[in-house]
């Protein structure tokens, strides 16, 4: 099992739809996140991003990546708690080192909670949910009409990831079956060396598919499918609310010097319709799958 | 007259830095829709001569370049692997770097957007080639979810789908199992029969390809030594170098019996026609298979005076989270200084038993009893080479009994395939005597000669009082070197005895001499024996299929 979710086809609106639309849902989630500091409108995102996952069939994904992104918040929000002295509300006195105070506020806290929260909605959207449902060659694919070179290295190192990975276990394997195990440093610089051969492999293989001559590949004419379009409307209605909303003004946080939350209905509003949103290109009779043999 | 689809004149090439002298004035000639097998022992030259049919030698590897090799009408020495990716698709060995993209669908894409095909013609060529060479169904799969036998049908795919006249396969099933190197070599033969596109394939395994070849061009150190039929090869193979015969063409070379057949098929013909095969019952040979009951005595009258198991494993389950079950309840006692084949097809379990043997992984539930100390080679031998020198890694004792003296300071990168098994063995056994010894499949990608080399190191290490298991789809390999086979399947010992027990009379785990004998003998020099003390006609007989 890798860190980062990976993709796999599975039957769902979201994988159905193109990955360029796919992608756009996502970022359109994780827009809240960039444009947001609010705690209850950064929890709304997250729910719309946990909804999503679990229509699209890939909540333990999304809720790896959360494993992943919590401690990372955490940390953010004890460093700022420690190290930002701003705030009037004193939670904890913590006397003196290093030339400097340490004391720990309420406002610094909740600000680190709120940066924090806001990388968690950025990682859940983008590195849970779009890594396990969009099609990481389908998008490649689009990009490599902008630079093809660099989106087809993309697309290897994509690929090789779990082939360098699988690798570094076997080698990790065959160290513990020897007699004198040699040094860590010994074993990673022998799976740097293998990496290089695999590489010179994939070059080879690159140059018999002709990748000498590659141009600019030509745009396919492909029909919008029902989930195209519902995709599309969410994740193009998901960022009209998220702009709208911090065009508006809503979502006023203000940490220092005292803390000051705004929570009225525009907060509540936008909340509940990002987790809305991210339910609803999966509900109804057009989200339905079908019979599939997958 | 047709244009040939490879012309070679007096072809020559180096590897840079003058390291060595690859292939030396090959001349040879290969019409459109030949299926041509391409034999020799590793470092013979094949995989070089293959790399420069497909342009990679001299443009991507460097290196020197003499003489003539047009391909498709396009000279390699001036046109590069681009140019000629359009009149060849090539397949290497390794399935897991030769395919580059993260989805089957985007990886037979791939080669027509080099071509700047339009997307209609992409599409339809994609679906075309998917469903004909039957992987139409891991189109919207993810390249690393595949076995490897559906990522090497993935890269013939890839290598096909832009129709090419020529296909070039560098061993292609030496990393796969039976079955499915049995599918390949059938997918070629129809890619050549159907769309008559021409097959040039280097391969250990003749006995795999040679029913379906035109010809058989072998290499000795670079030259084209023989260029014949298949028959006429293996006539010249018997005499010149019988390690690049097929068992079969050894029996008959062996039982001085006429012709050289290329397929069981004609094996059992030629017996038939020498009365050397009945039509009934199988009969065994001096390796026939035991009586039960004489059997079973022996085995309750050997129990008493046995010496205690060197490994053992009772009653082991082996579940995984999320995963199937691999083992159940398996029950395995090796004794000291027995040799043991552990068989099975993919996924039966074999790798998993020798890692729960080694202590790599702990069961689920049930024990693993171990007397001492026990080695595991696993399967890809330059993981344990991790150093710049021979002698970093296995010590001068080591590199001497891997048979590289004089050697230590070379790159173990340097060593062919088979040499860095044997370091690599020698690596795991450095501790001092071990208990058990455990290699996972250790004779992917080896010729006769390496194979022979490592059963003789099996015996020298089961005469030390090790009990030797040796997980592998070879039963070639495993007839030469076993005493004992254990046959894995649905997680559990579904056979366990003799090899001539085990091997004689299987349908799938047979060896291809005991296919023509009906199961009398299981290699050619003990089957030859069978003929020659045997009364013509009943010296074997006939197997219904």
């Amino acid at each position: 099992m890798t860190v980062i979710p990976t993709y796999r086809s599975r039957p769902s609106a979201l994988h159905a739809a193109r990955a360029g639309v796919g992608a756009g849902f996502c970022f359109a989630l994780a827009l809240a996140g960039a444009l947001y500091r609010h705690p209850l409108i950064l929890a709304g995102a997250l729910g719309g991003i946990v909804v999503a996952g679990l229509a699209a069939g890939v909540g333990r994904e999304v809720a790896r990546s959360l494993r992943l992104a919590l401690p990372l918040a955490l940390v953010i929000a004890v460093v700022n708690a420690v190290v930002y002295q701003g705030g009037e509300t004193l939670l904890v006195r913590g006397g003196e080192f290093l030339g400097r105070r340490w004391d720990v506020t309420l406002e610094a806290a909740a600000e680190g909670a709120f940066v924090g929260l806001r990388i968690v909605v950025l990682i859940a959207a983008l590195g849970g949910l779009m890594s396990a449902a969009v099609d990481p060659d389908q998008l490649l694919k689009a990009l490599r009409r902008v630079s093809y070179r660099s989106a087809l290295t993309a697309t290897l190192a994509t690929r090789l990831v779990p082939v360098l990975a699988r690798d570094a276990g076997r080698m990790g394997d065959a160290r513990r079956c020897r007699p004198h195990p040699p040094g860590r440093l010994a074993v990673v610089r022998a799976a740097l060396a293998g990496s290089l051969d695999r590489a010179v492999d994939v070059a080879a293989a690159l140059e018999v598919r002709g990748y000498a001559l590659a141009g600019r590949p030509e745009r396919g004419r492909r029909p919008w499918s029902r989930h195209d379009l519902r995709i599309a409307a969410a994740a193009i209605v998901v960022a009209a609310v998220a702009i709208a909303g911090a065009a508006g003004g809503a979502g006023h946080v203000e940490a220092y010097p005292t803390l000051d939350v705004a929570l009225g209905p525009a907060e509540l509003g936008i909340a509940a319709a990002f987790v809305v949103l991210g339910a609803a290109p999966f509900t109804g009779r057009g989200a339905r799958m079908g019979l599939r043999n997958d | 007259m047709t244009e040939p689809v490879v012309r070679a004149e007096r072809f020559g090439y180096a590897y840079p830095e003058g390291s060595r002298v690859a292939l030396h004035d090959v001349s040879l000639q290969l019409e459109p829709g030949t299926f041509t097998v391409l034999a020799g022992v590793s470092g013979s030259g094949k995989s070089t001569l293959l790399r420069a049919m497909a342009g990679l030698v001299p443009h991507f590897h460097g290196g020197e370049a003499g003489g003539e090799l047009v391909v498709g009408g396009l000279g390699v020495r001036e046109h590069g692997p681009g140019e000629l990716a359009a009149v060849c698709g090539t397949v290497f060995q390794e399935p897991e770097t030769q395919v580059v993209m993260g989805g089957v669908r985007a990886e037979l894409e791939l080669p027509l957007e080099h071509r700047g095909e339009a997307p209609a013609a992409l599409a339809r060529a994609v679906e075309e080639t998917a469903l004909a060479l039957g992987v139409g169904h891991l189109l919207e799969r993810r390249t690393d979810t595949l076995s490897g036998g559906e990522l090497q049908r993935v890269a013939l795919a890839a290598a096909m789908v832009h129709g090419p006249q020529l296909l070039l396969l560098d061993e292609p099933t030496s990393q796969l199992d039976p079955v499915a190197g049995d599918e390949l070599v059938w997918l070629l033969r129809r890619l050549n029969e159907d769309w008559g596109t021409a097959v040039v394939v280097a391969e250990h395994r003749l006995e795999r390809c040679l029913p379906a070849a035109d010809r058989v061009i072998a290499l000795v150190e670079g030259r084209v030594a023989c260029d014949a039929p298949p028959q006429e090869y293996l006539a010249w193979a018997a005499e010149a170098m019988p390690a690049l015969a097929t068992p079969a063409a050894r029996l008959f070379s062996l039982a001085g019996l006429p012709g050289r057949p290329a397929s069981v098929k004609e094996a059992r013909a030629g017996l038939r026609e020498a009365g050397l095969l009945a039509d009934a019952e199988p009969a065994r040979g001096s390796r026939g298979r035991e009586s039960s009951d004489g059997g079973l005595l022996r085995r309750i009258l050997g129990r008493a005076d046995r010496p205690p198991p060197a490994l053992a494993m009772r009653g082991v389950w082996l579940e995984i989270e999320d995963g199937p079950t691999v083992l159940r309840g398996l029950d395995l006692l090796l004794r000291p200084g027995e040799r043991v084949a552990l068989m099975g097809r993919n996924g039966a379990g074999k790798s998993t038993l020798l890692r729960l043997a080694k202590g790599l992984a702990e069961p689920t539930r049930g024990r693993v009893e171990r007397a001492g100390e026990v080695a595991l080679l696993l399967q890809t031998p330059g993981d344990y080479l991790i150093h710049e020198h021979a002698v970093e890694d296995a010590g001068a004792a080591g590199v001497a009994a891997a048979g590289l003296a004089g050697r230590e300071q070379a790159n173990p990168r340097d060593l062919s395939g088979g040499e860095r098994q044997r370091l690599a063995l020698e690596v795991v056994l450095a501790g001092g005597p071990c208990a058990a010894v455990l290699l996972d499949e250790p004779t992917r990608g080896m010729d006769r000669a390496h194979k022979d080399g490592l059963a003789a190191r099996i015996g020298e290490l089961a005469g030390a009082g090790a009990a030797v298991v040796v997980a592998t789809h070879d039963t070639e390999f495993a007839a030469s070197f076993a005493d004992r086979v254990v046959l894995l399947g649905q997680g559990n010992v579904i056979g366990d005895g003799p090899p001539d027990e085990v091997l004689g009379g299987g349908r799938h785990f047979s060896t291809e001499v005991a296919r023509v004998t009906g199961g009398a003998a299981l290699l050619p020099e003990e089957a030859a024996r069978v003929l020659a003390t045997a009364e013509p006609p009943a010296a074997v007989r006939e197997v219904a299929p």
